[in-house]
């Protein structure tokens, strides 16, 4: 996947952080949503979510399949964002790109994306159309045409896209590398976008292979969001999707990660990129566990917002930073922190001492209550904004559906967030946020 | 013996139920009927100071919208200095008199606020969400930059350097060029021309001159607030008045905007882009503002010819020609006129081609009435689009601002349905042959050594720099 993309997912997938998994033995009190859900499942094993608002006449459907860059094998990858553009290349029924037009004909509009655990497709269209959403998503669902042709041509349109990527952001490979440090020989750094020696070698049986067995109603999630009949809306779904069969259930072995015991620095010689850059980061405690609760504060509190200690601290009080961004970055069980600073030559080493300094103040000063108290805020506003629009809600819906253990602790995640205090973040700060827990890949101008 | 025969049977008895099962899959469901379009109740009520407030109530809103509309865009800008609508804009959130820049931003992150600017032709906008527990701090907050505005030199020349600095990243844009300097000469002459302005503006910029600006255009009788929130009207006046009330209004004479001509004659220019290899052209006209009733009209036309990839000219550009990368047509409007424009992205080779291709399109559009099913696939589309386009309450309360910019009601958005609805082929045929499309200013942004071999068709082609300063003609 491209890097735009990448960063796309990078920043929707860090605030999804926080609604990950809690039993329902560790809740201690039970929220209703703030607006309605209804979940269910078909035999097919087909997740079905519907939320309804009938503030406008529109309805956006998503179908998350629960499959990235990373149930990819070595030598395959690109797998998964080449079945992107194939899904909308022709299935049985509907002819190359008819899915755009049909959307686009009745004033629609869609998207997809692909992840390093999810590929999502969506689509908003007037609410008398939801049966065409339907009835193309269940097309493409139940038997995608895929031929040498398509495949090739898919191919070629990924290759193209890796080379463009890499001639607009001179960083792009770095992002690659510094993953590839992270976790080294494993399925966590396959690449969005994937590899092109790999591209090229892929063949129309491999990707058959790939739709047959994650391409499946037991290993999607349909969410409907919008203004429409529940009970009619029901009825198109059973239509449109009880008869795909069910097929094998994709496995997914996690790998238990690479035990860490000492920093790592590495260098990169860019002759592409006119100024200097680093990516630092940290491995965290897994998306599921308590802990994961701080670490989203801590990330309010780092990165997020022009008043957060390392804009303050790089950009706006001692300007030794051109341009800063990263955050929480997660991969099934496993996350990451990253900051990805590029600054002026001969700057690289102050900016990273700075943002040790930063660290150090979290590890031994509480926070006041202020600063806590604003990044739950940012927090909250950001909580409400992935939920204004029905297209926020069906993707966001279907996201906290596969992170969470029980998704009807969804409406009391946001509270475990809000009740983080100082101590915490001095604990956890303490714990992750260490130069020997650091891997730091320096990327030098020639 | 019997089983495997009834298994039989049963199988045959259920083949035809299979085959009326999938046969659904064949083709496309035929849609439901259309669901009514409603919006939410707007009240709207002007302050003793003069400022308009509008409150939309929602209930159990965790984030409140408040957008506030300064009556003046680019067109109040100075003659000699085009860009201080945008420089005044950008500065109001810089410190006030009571806190720093960096202090302020703060306290509207404290709150979950998310605070960003806009300036447009006739209109200058602040968005403004917070969660809903700190409306008085949030009307603490714009009420003090409003009012005690600091404009410190510190951030005067650090706002200058960012304007500057974002110029000249658009500066390197072929699109932002091209469209730009399409805006420039359609609009000589006249208060909209400031809106084409360049990076070299910022220098002129100066604190005198920022608040003369600022104290002529900054007054409640030019401004709008709208209120998104779970506050009753009473409630939300009463609120608002507290906060404003001592902000002072000023009459002033504001010489009356006239619409600017259309271009007469087709006109070719070219924006030199050294080293850039594709071809971007920005081609179009001056046509009727929002208000006039002929804009559904025209909407509907601009829909059939270029407004989505299976329209006229992208079907005939890029599926059939292959010559070009991308060709959409769009109209934008202002208060005074609206501007029709086609935008098209290919390979220099077929730049004078794909012109004549653009304009043979635009003339068989005053020449052959569209055929009905060609009318309501784009009525089907902009019905069907609408409400996309005002989905979210902020998005709602935006078009509303822009609306009250233009001097409109928004009964605008309430007949929109019913007005797309009204048209037909005879109606868009009449539109085409009323305004000027094929007259347009015709801008090309590229790189001239490659571009100018391939344009020696035109009658003439003037020259210009990225700055869009002239520098010669050719002719024929």
């Amino acid at each position: 996947m491209a890097l735009r993309k990448f960063f796309t997912a990078f920043s929707v997938l860090s605030l999804m952080g926080i609604f990950w998994g809690m039993s329902a033995s560790q809740i201690d009190s039970q929220k209703k949503f703030p607006f309605p859900v209804t979940h269910y499942q078909l035999k097919n094993g087909l997740e079905v979510i519907l939320s309804e608002d009938y503030s406008l006449p529109l309805v956006s459907v998503s179908v998350t399949y629960n499959v990235g860059s990373m149930n990819e094998s070595a030598g395959k990858t690109g797998l998964a964002y080449l079945m992107e553009h194939l899904m909308f290349q022709g299935s049985a029924d509907v002819n190359p790109m008819q899915h755009l037009k049909y959307i686009n004909r009745v004033g629609g509009r869609l998207n997809a994306s692909t992840l390093e655990d999810r590929t999502i497709f969506h689509q908003t269209v007037p609410s008398n159309q939801l049966a065409l959403v339907l009835w193309l998503e269940s097309d493409r669902m139940k038997y995608l045409e895929i031929n040498e042709t398509k495949v090739e041509q898919a191919k070629n349109i990924l290759l193209e896209d890796i080379q463009q990527r890499k001639a607009n952001n001179p960083y792009f490979e770095s992002f690659l590398i510094f993953d590839e440090i992270l976790f080294p020989d494993s399925a966590y750094s396959r690449p969005l976008s994937g590899h092109e020696e790999d591209i090229q070698n892929l063949t129309v049986e491999d990707v058959k292979s790939f739709y047959s067995n994650f391409y499946l109603p037991n290993n999607a999630v349909l969410c409907i969001a919008g203004n429409f009949n529940k009970i009619k809306a029901k009825e198109l779904v059973a239509k449109y999707f009880e008869t795909i069969p069910k097929g094998k259930e994709a496995t997914w072995n996690g790998e238990p990660p690479a035990p860490v015991k000492n920093p790592v620095v590495k260098t990169l010689e860019n002759s592409l990129a006119s100024s200097p850059a680093f990516h630092l980061g940290f491995r965290i405690a897994s998306p599921s566990s308590n802990e994961f609760y701080t670490l989203t504060i801590i990330d309010y509190l780092l990165l997020r917002g022009q008043s957060s200690r390392l804009f303050k601290r790089l950009l706006s009080k001692e300007k030794i930073a051109l341009q800063l961004n990263g955050g929480i970055e997660k991969r099934k069980d496993r996350a990451f922190y990253r900051v990805f600073v590029t600054c002026n030559k001969g700057l690289a080493d102050l900016c990273q001492q700075a943002i040790f300094s930063e660290l150090d103040k979290l590890k031994t000063t509480f926070i006041s209550e202020e600063e806590l108290s604003k990044s739950k805020n940012m927090l909250k506003q950001d909580y409400w904004t992935r939920v204004s629009t029905n297209q926020d809600k069906a993707i966001f819906l279907s996201e906290a559906f596969l992170n969470l253990k029980n998704f009807d602790d969804l409406p009391s995640e946001l509270d475990k967030c809000l009740r983080v205090t100082p101590q915490d973040v001095v604990g956890i700060v303490n714990r992750y946020f260490t130069k020997e827990n650091s891997i730091i890949l320096n990327i030098k101008t020639r | 013996m019997k089983e495997p025969a009834a298994v039989l049977l049963i199988f045959f008895s259920l083949i035809p139920s299979l085959l009326a099962q999938e046969r659904f899959r064949k083709s496309p469901p035929p849609p439901e009927p259309l669901l009514e379009l409603r919006l939410p109740n707007v009240e709207t009520v002007r302050l003793s100071n003069g400022l308009t407030l509008s409150v939309i109530f929602k209930e159990n809103m965790p984030v409140i919208h408040l957008q506030l509309t300064i009556l003046a865009g680019e067109s109040s800008s100075p003659e000699k200095l085009p860009g201080m609508a945008t420089f005044a804009a950008l500065m109001l959130s810089r410190g006030t008199q009571n806190i720093s820049s960096s202090k302020l931003e703060e306290k509207i992150e404290s709150i979950g606020g998310v605070f960003s600017t806009s300036t447009a032709m006739d209109h200058s906008l602040w968005k403004f969400s917070f969660l809903d527990e700190y409306l008085d701090q949030a009307l603490t907050i714009l009420s003090d930059m409003i009012l005690h505005p600091a404009f410190a030199e510190r951030e005067i020349d650090a706002v200058k350097r960012t304007l500057h600095y974002d110029l000249l990243r658009n500066e390197k844009d072929p699109e932002f060029l091209a469209k730009r300097h399409l805006f420039k000469l359609l609009f000589k002459d006249h208060p909209y021309e400031n809106f084409s302005f360049n990076s070299g503006v910022t220098k002129n910029f100066n604190q005198k001159e920022l608040l003369a600006f600022f104290n002529k255009y900054y007054r409640p009788n030019y401004a709008h607030l709208v209120l998104v929130s779970s506050l009753n009207l009473k409630t939300a006046t009463r609120k608002v008045s507290h906060y404003f009330n001592t902000w002072e209004k000023l009459e002033f004479e504001n010489p009356p905007l006239l619409p600017p001509k259309p271009n007469e004659k087709e006109r070719v220019c070219l924006i030199d882009m050294p080293q850039v290899k594709d071809c971007t052209i920005y081609l179009g006209n001056i046509i009727m503002p929002l208000a006039n009733p002929d804009s559904f009209t025209f909407l509907v036309l601009n829909q059939v010819l270029a407004g989505t990839p299976y329209s006229r000219l992208f079907m005939n550009l890029r599926e059939s020609k292959g010559y070009a990368y991308y060709a959409f047509s769009a109209a934008e409007f202002f208060k005074m006129c609206g501007v029709f424009m086609v935008s098209a992205k290919l390979t220099p080779d077929v730049s004078y081609l794909s012109v004549q291709e653009i304009l043979k399109e635009m003339r068989l559009l005053a020449k052959e009435p569209i055929s009905f099913f060609e009318i309501e696939q784009a009525k089907s589309y902009l019905i069907g689009n609408f409400p996309l386009q005002i989905e979210g309450l902020d998005n709602f309360s935006s078009r509303l601002a822009e609306l009250k910019s233009l001097n409109m009601a928004e009964d605008y958005l309430r007949n929109y349905y019913k007005n797309i609805m009204f048209v037909n082929s005879d109606k868009v045929f009449e539109v085409a042959q009323k305004y000027p499309l094929l007259t347009p200013v015709i801008v090309l942004a590229g790189d001239k050594e490659v571009l100018l071999d391939h344009l020696s068709e035109f009658e003439s082609v003037e020259v210009y720099d990225n700055k869009g300063t002239y520098q010669y003609a050719i002719h024929k």
